[in-house]
């Protein structure tokens, strides 16, 4: 294979990872413009998280979780815009510049998830200090790969025998059409069961257990309820047990509730 | 500035703050205004009595031994952070060293502990730490050492375009910051107004900024609203009636009618 092939894998790698790093921030302002859960758009809610952060250290102003987003969000948006402009760079196959653009942006990165990791331990939250961990070290890792790709040597290209993509696209078709159609039926038979009252078992005279599928929401819990009352109209639910994880077996059990009633006086 | 010296700041900076807030978590075992850290004493306590050493000084012990050595690394990385910036390479390139070696050495006795006390997660915290460690060090030391690349921006108007919009979308951003925390912020006091299910069922959704003060303000305002209903039962939704993310809490209480 030609250097000029190895080139261009070599800026497809590059490639790869702009783009990456600024859809992860573009996605992470836009989570911010937005603001709350809408049509198409979930997000965080950053604004809670972080009040709430604020609040267990005894700062409830909310200007506080403000200025704390704001700094986080300069931070997100220059490292998007000069992602961008190493993109920029990297079209117009402006090689020096789009190392140094590039390497702006990863700085603005690490930056930022040292001053996470910083307010992770004040606030305590081991779980995002290993998120946040991760990324800091996923941004350097990236950055060691940008700039050290030219040195490292490539495999050279074997072509592909029409045998072999034949067997490939055969394989492939049959896998996909099987398993989209036994996608297709799951849903067409389970997704009922994403509101359907769910059957009620008898465990003792005062106890009833619920099992619910995976996909059951609070329609169906509610549901349940509302049918097992009906149901029973001389009971009262006088108390709801959540069978906790250790109970449940594996990961082959879904939402176990058991009701206590009680006679309606 | 070259390349690799800025790296080496980014670096030293990130462990030199991990270590010291590691640190001021020990020093600070409880909750406190402005800090609130995470409670390692008791979790040192509950980890010893799980294998039958109740008595709290070897917990003590174990925790004191471990922060010594948090102290011992951030120092390496304070000193190594003070010879960067007087340009003195090789000591400040030995301390962060001496740092890591700490550091690792931490964090193997850690894993160590994790398999003792059987908790798999640590296990893969302290696991993908130590591995961010010694790659740290690897990049500190080695990285870049054949490169003489230096950082140039230029185009300038390029840059300026890029400053300009990263100053416009950043006023942008915290216009819609300031205005979604202030009409959500009423939502933290306010009670929540329930859905009724059924006959003795009514169900709340609480929003994310909900908390404890929002349950009693929802209860005191259920309580005036339906003088007829006596609360019989609180019941918290599982997360796995959740429309994932979208959800922050359900609530159901489940009344009885209050005898005339």
């Amino acid at each position: 294979m030609t250097e000029t092939t190895h080139k261009r894998e070599k800026d497809l790698i590059r490639y790869f990872i702009i783009i990456y790093w600024s859809l992860f921030w573009l996605l992470n302002v836009v989570d911010k413009i937005i603001g709350g859960a809408h049509l198409f758009f979930v997000g965080r809610d950053r604004f809670a998280q972080v009040e709430r952060f604020f609040d267990s250290i005894g700062l409830e102003n909310p200007i506080y979780a403000n200025i704390a987003l704001v700094i986080t969000a300069s931070l997100e948006i220059f490292a998007l815009v000069f992602f961008l402009g190493a993109l920029y760079h990297l079209i117009t196959k402006n090689d020096g510049a789009n190392r140094s653009w590039f390497l702006v942006g990863i700085c603005f990165t690490l930056a930022t998830f040292t001053f996470f990791s910083i307010g992770d331990q004040v606030f305590g939250d081991h779980f995002e200090l290993l998120e946040h961990g991760l990324f800091w070290f996923i941004a350097l890792l990236s950055w060691v790969v940008y700039t050290s790709i030219d040195r490292i040597p490539f495999p050279s290209q074997v072509s592909i025998t029409t045998k072999q993509r034949n067997v490939f696209l055969a394989v492939t078709i049959l896998l996909a059409t099987v398993t989209s159609a036994s996608i297709f039926y799951h849903n067409h038979t389970s997704f009922i069961q994403r509101t359907q009252a769910v059957a009620v078992e008898q465990v003792t005279e005062d106890t009833y257990k619920i099992e619910f599928p995976f996909l059951a929401g609070s329609k169906a819990f509610e549901n349940s309820l509302e049918k097992f009352l009906g149901e029973n109209p001389t009971l009262q639910i006088d108390n709801i047990y959540t069978a906790p994880k250790p109970l449940r077996l594996g990961k082959s059990d879904g939402l176990i509730i058991y009701i206590q009633v009680t006679a309606k006086k | 500035m070259k390349e690799r010296k800025l790296f080496q700041y980014f670096i030293l900076t990130h462990w030199l703050f991990f270590a010291g807030t590691t640190l001021l978590d020990k020093l600070i075992p409880d909750v406190y205004p402005l800090w609130v850290g995470a409670d390692f004493y008791t979790l040192f306590v509950k980890l010893f009595a799980s294998l039958g050493m109740t008595n709290p000084i070897l917990a003590t012990a174990a925790l004191s031994a471990v922060s010594i050595v948090e102290a011992a690394s951030f120092v390496c990385f304070l000193l190594s952070l003070t010879l960067l910036i007087k340009s003195k390479k090789k000591s400040a390139e030995q301390w962060f060293s001496r740092g890591i070696l700490l550091s690792l050495v931490l964090f193997s006795f850690f894993s160590i502990g994790d398999q003792v006390f059987g908790d798999r997660f640590t296990l893969l915290e302290h696991g993908i730490f130590w591995c961010i460690l010694l790659v740290s060090w690897l990049v500190f030391l080695y990285f870049g050492n054949t490169d003489n690349h230096k950082i140039g921006l230029a185009p300038p108007r390029v840059l300026r375009t890029t400053i300009i919009a990263g100053i416009v979308l950043t006023v942008i951003t915290s216009i819609s910051l300031f205005q979604f925390s202030s009409n959500t912020w009423h939502t933290k006091n306010t009670s929540v107004a329930g859905v009724k299910i059924s006959d003795s069922m009514y169900k709340f959704d609480f929003p994310f900024l909900g908390d404890k003060y929002t349950l009693e303000n929802t209860l005191k305002n259920f309580k005036e609203d339906h003088p007829e209903l006596r609360v019989n039962y609180i019941y918290t939704g599982p997360s796995e009636l959740n429309t994932k993310k979208k959800t922050h809490m359900l609530l159901y209480i489940f009344t009885e009618k209050v005898k005339q």
